[in-house]
């Protein structure tokens, strides 16, 4: 079927020759309408907006004060007078300062040692000599399905006496089970000759790890990487169970402040809400570094994502 | 503890604790029935403990009096300071304890003069691990069944749904150190009134520390400017509920943005106290009445529907947060809010925040009026914050631990409170010339040491900016608390409520909601009611009527 109708159809033509033709130029090679181009624009303007508008309000509502807050209804999006003064608030003490340190080291450390960890497991359970690996893999499975509660987990963070140390805050969730099979499966697609090569060369696992796979593995490492990053990052629920007030990372600062400007309950207000523009001070002290680092992360982001939805 | 109880409705606390019951029988109930003889649960009522004996302050003089009621005294200035705690009284030991916190954490320990201060007149160190009111339940819950329970803890009423069984099981009964005259080894928790002390008794003994507050959360605030315009110089005037319809009304003009009324869940405690509808219950001869089986109730929820439906109320207010509540007050949106009188004092106190929005805006305590032209009624529901426990420990460290109290209890007027509330003096505040604590700029994140949640003495009303700020309030408290009536179940113990109450009144809750916001009828809140006696009301009734006739 395939030979006889090729050779029903005209001789094939190079895209460029279709392109002159003009009629047979494949679709996403053909140019838009003008019409079309402008609906395109505004989509993108008004995502553009959607997106942008939110971040821009807080940082704005951060430079304002109470007062045009109020009469703003909670939002500002062009403050009259700017000042700093929220930030001088919440940067006066070190409070905050501090917790932002905190939780930039807890954020590195912890997402070097989950990607390591991650990518040291994943590259064993791809060997298929492994002994033992399927009920290693099923075991890290496992606990995708079935995460330890709050309690047992407390109590092993205390019987490892971690409490109030920042390893509580890095070694319950050094690895995740979802990014484990996603370097799995991006370690097992890789061309199986590649490793028969190294080995025959004369390369062991670590080297063959270190010098061939992690140089190809780069968007992986990048997605994965990313995945903990802002994990840790957001993390609160371990630090508020684990720590005391002196060690809480930023996400827990932020926290305590937002708190206070929730829906009330039925109880006796015990303090006066602090100012809205305090609350977003803190949002956007909080936002800072991950708006810095993700442009740098983001073409290993996007290409990551390719590389997992094309090969599974 | 009386703070956290109103008619109907979950708070989120109020969640959490039913939450964490699972958690609490499932993994702590194995140690506590293994220190002892398990405890059934039982309704219990409070009046048989032996109370500690009330010994006032003598020699501080105050500018406004207060009362044995527990009307507040008031200060325009601090009083000449004294010290009231002469010994330290730990011997170089470490306290634990778990509390609350409210906003950011303070300065660590190594970095915090005011914390370094403290602990110097202590004798000793305070680890204090606090976390926010709605993250306590978890972490307490935690602690509780991971076996690791501090010295001191905090019971908010609503963290541990089965108190009696754990109050019996791993809290020190703390009667035969307080109770009669007994606590005259600690003046200054003698010096806190019974009222506070009645919430500290469970199963008949003492069993935790009161964190006093100024009995009455209050009924809500005004802006006193609006008001003025339309002829009304203070809400007390405010002949009868059609008088104060009229009001609402002139004070409603939504082309200009203003409303008179909006506050998250309706506000409708200012409401509650002008139809005088019970403090949660009502008892009369030994029986109880739940406040949303009576016709106060109603009357409150149709008077709201029609407001509602009048458009006084901001369209869609009563999902607001309370920072949108805040701002639409402060803003001139809404001419009066429900929020708790504590948040009229301080640096983001309605008191200042309004005049600082707008300078001629003022802030006023609402004062409520009856609705048919007689008195109104409101609620004694800020007795204490919270209380809190001791943990199970040999009479040494209970002593220790007691003395940390009477030191953190130290009154208004004493060195000791000026430390704990506003630091070191030259580094984290200044005298000015009147004799008044001025903080400076880095004070505040040295001195929200939770200190005030583990134990505390009996409030009073002081704000160094304005004298005008003490009178409102201390009126405001003249005339609220006497109108006050208590929780007649507030110091009994109903398991059944315990564990389901929240979940038996949140369809009330509810169907009122729905009733005033147009969405529901009467007659479907008579019905939810109605549900909720077959379902487990008349349970909780009869259990606390079994508790008060014990």
């Amino acid at each position: 079927m395939t030979r006889l109708s090729s050779t029903a159809v005209a001789p094939r033509l190079s895209i460029r020759d279709r392109i002159r033709r003009g009629n047979e130029r494949p679709v996403w090679m053909e140019k838009p309408k003008p019409t079309t181009q402008v609906v395109k624009a505004v989509a993108l303007i008004v995502i553009c907006f959607l997106a942008i508008y939110p971040l821009f309000a807080v940082l704005a509502t951060s430079l304002s004060s109470q007062a045009e807050i109020a009469a703003n209804n909670g939002l500002v999006v062009f403050p009259k007078a700017p000042t700093l003064d929220a930030y001088r608030t919440i940067f006066s003490g070190g409070v905050v300062t501090d917790a932002l340190v905190r939780s930039l080291l807890i954020t590195v450390i912890g997402t070097t040692l989950s990607i390591a960890v991650t990518v040291a497991m994943a590259y064993g359970l791809t060997r298929r000599d492994l002994v033992g690996g399927k009920f290693f893999l099923m075991l890290a499975l496992f606990t995708m399905l079935f995460s330890p509660g709050i309690i047992p987990s407390f109590l092993m963070v205390k019987e490892m006496g971690l409490m109030n140390s920042y390893a509580a805050l890095v070694l319950p969730t050094l690895m995740s089970a979802f990014n484990l099979v996603v370097v799995r499966s991006f370690f097992m697609n890789m061309p199986q000759e590649l490793f028969e090569a190294a080995k025959i060369d004369g390369a062991g696992d670590f080297r063959i790890l270190i010098q061939m796979v992690l140089p190809l593995s780069k968007g992986v490492i990048a997605v994965v990487g990313l995945f903990y990053g802002v994990g840790y990052w957001n993390a609160f629920f371990n630090a508020m169970l684990y720590m005391d007030s002196d060690k809480w990372p930023l996400s827990m600062i932020l926290r305590q402040y937002v708190l206070l400007g929730q829906p009330m309950g039925d109880a006796v207000a015990e303090i006066a809400v602090p100012s809205q523009a305090i609350q977003m001070a803190v949002v956007v002290v909080s936002l800072i570094p991950v708006v810095i680092v993700f442009p740098f992360l983001q073409k290993f982001f996007t290409k990551g994502v390719l590389t997992g939805a094309i090969k599974g | 503890m009386t703070a956290v109880t109103r008619p109907t409705g979950v708070s989120r606390r109020s969640f959490l604790s039913v939450a964490s019951l699972g958690a609490l029988t499932l993994f702590g109930a194995g140690a506590l029935t293994g220190c002892g003889t398990k405890t059934e649960y039982a309704a219990s009522n409070a009046d048989s403990a032996l109370l500690p004996k009330y010994t006032p302050f003598k020699g501080l003089p105050s500018d406004l009096p207060g009362t044995a009621e527990g009307i507040p005294a008031g200060f325009y200035k601090y009083p000449k300071p004294f010290k009231s705690v002469e010994k330290a009284p730990l011997n170089g030991t470490i306290i634990t304890a778990i509390t609350n916190i409210f906003g950011p954490p303070p300065n660590a320990r190594d970095k915090n003069t005011a914390w370094q201060a403290v602990e110097k007149r202590l004798g000793g160190k305070v680890d204090i691990s606090a976390v926010s009111s709605d993250d306590y339940a978890t972490k307490f819950n935690t602690m509780v069944a991971g076996g690791d329970l501090p010295d001191m803890m905090l019971n908010d009423g609503a963290a541990i749904p089965n108190i009696v069984e754990f109050l019996e099981a791993k809290c020190a009964d703390l009667t035969p150190h307080l109770g009669g005259d007994k606590i005259s080894d600690y003046p200054n928790l003698a010096a806190i009134p019974e009222i506070f002390w009645k919430d500290t008794v469970q199963a008949g003994k003492l069993y935790s520390l009161p964190i006093p507050r100024n009995l009455t959360g209050g009924s809500g605030f005004y802006n006193a400017t609006f008001l003025e315009k339309v002829g009304v110089k203070n809400t007390a005037e405010i002949k009868d509920k059609d008088d104060f319809y009229n009001v609402l009304k002139e004070l409603t003009n939504p082309s200009a943005n203003q409303w008179a009324l909006g506050s998250t869940k309706f506000g409708l405690t200012m409401l509650h106290h002008i139809f005088r509808t019970p403090n949660v219950w009502r008892e009369s001869g030994g029986k109880m009445t739940r406040s949303f089986e009576t016709e106060e109730y109603l009357a409150v929820i149709e008077y709201a529907a029609k407001l509602y439906k009048d458009g006084l109320y901001v369209p869609g207010s009563e999902g607001w947060t309370k920072s949108q509540m805040v701002n639409a007050f402060i803003g001139g949106k809404v001419a009066m809010i429900y929020d708790g009188l504590p948040a009229f004092t301080g640096p983001t106190g309605y008191a200042r925040s309004l005049p600082g929005a707008n300078k001629d805006y003022k802030a006023a305590p609402f004062i409520p009026f009856g609705h048919d032209g007689g008195k109104a009624q409101t609620w004694l529901d800020n007795i204490n914050v919270a209380t809190v426990m001791l943990k199970k420990n040999d009479d040494a460290k209970l002593k220790e631990v007691l003395g940390l109290a009477n030191f953190l209890a130290s009154p208004f007027g004493s060195e000791e409170y000026l430390l704990l509330n506003y630091g070191v003096e030259g580094q984290d505040y200044t005298m000015n010339a009147d004799g008044n604590p001025i903080a400076s700029e880095n004070a505040l994140l040295n001195t929200t040491v939770p200190w005030k949640y583990l134990a505390a003495p009996q409030q009073v009303v002081f704000d160094p900016t304005s004298k005008t700020t003490v009178d409102l309030l201390h009126d405001a408290y003249s005339k609220l608390i006497p109108l006050g009536v208590t929780n007649p179940c507030e110091t009994l113990f109903s398991p059944k409520d315990a564990t389901e109450g929240n979940k038996l009144g949140q369809p009330v809750s509810d169907a009122a909601t729905a009733a005033i916001a147009g969405r529901g009828t009467i007659d479907q809140l008579k019905t939810a009611i109605a549900d909720w006696k077959k379902n487990g009301g008349d349970v909780i009734r009869s259990e606390y009527e079994a508790a008060f006739a014990a």
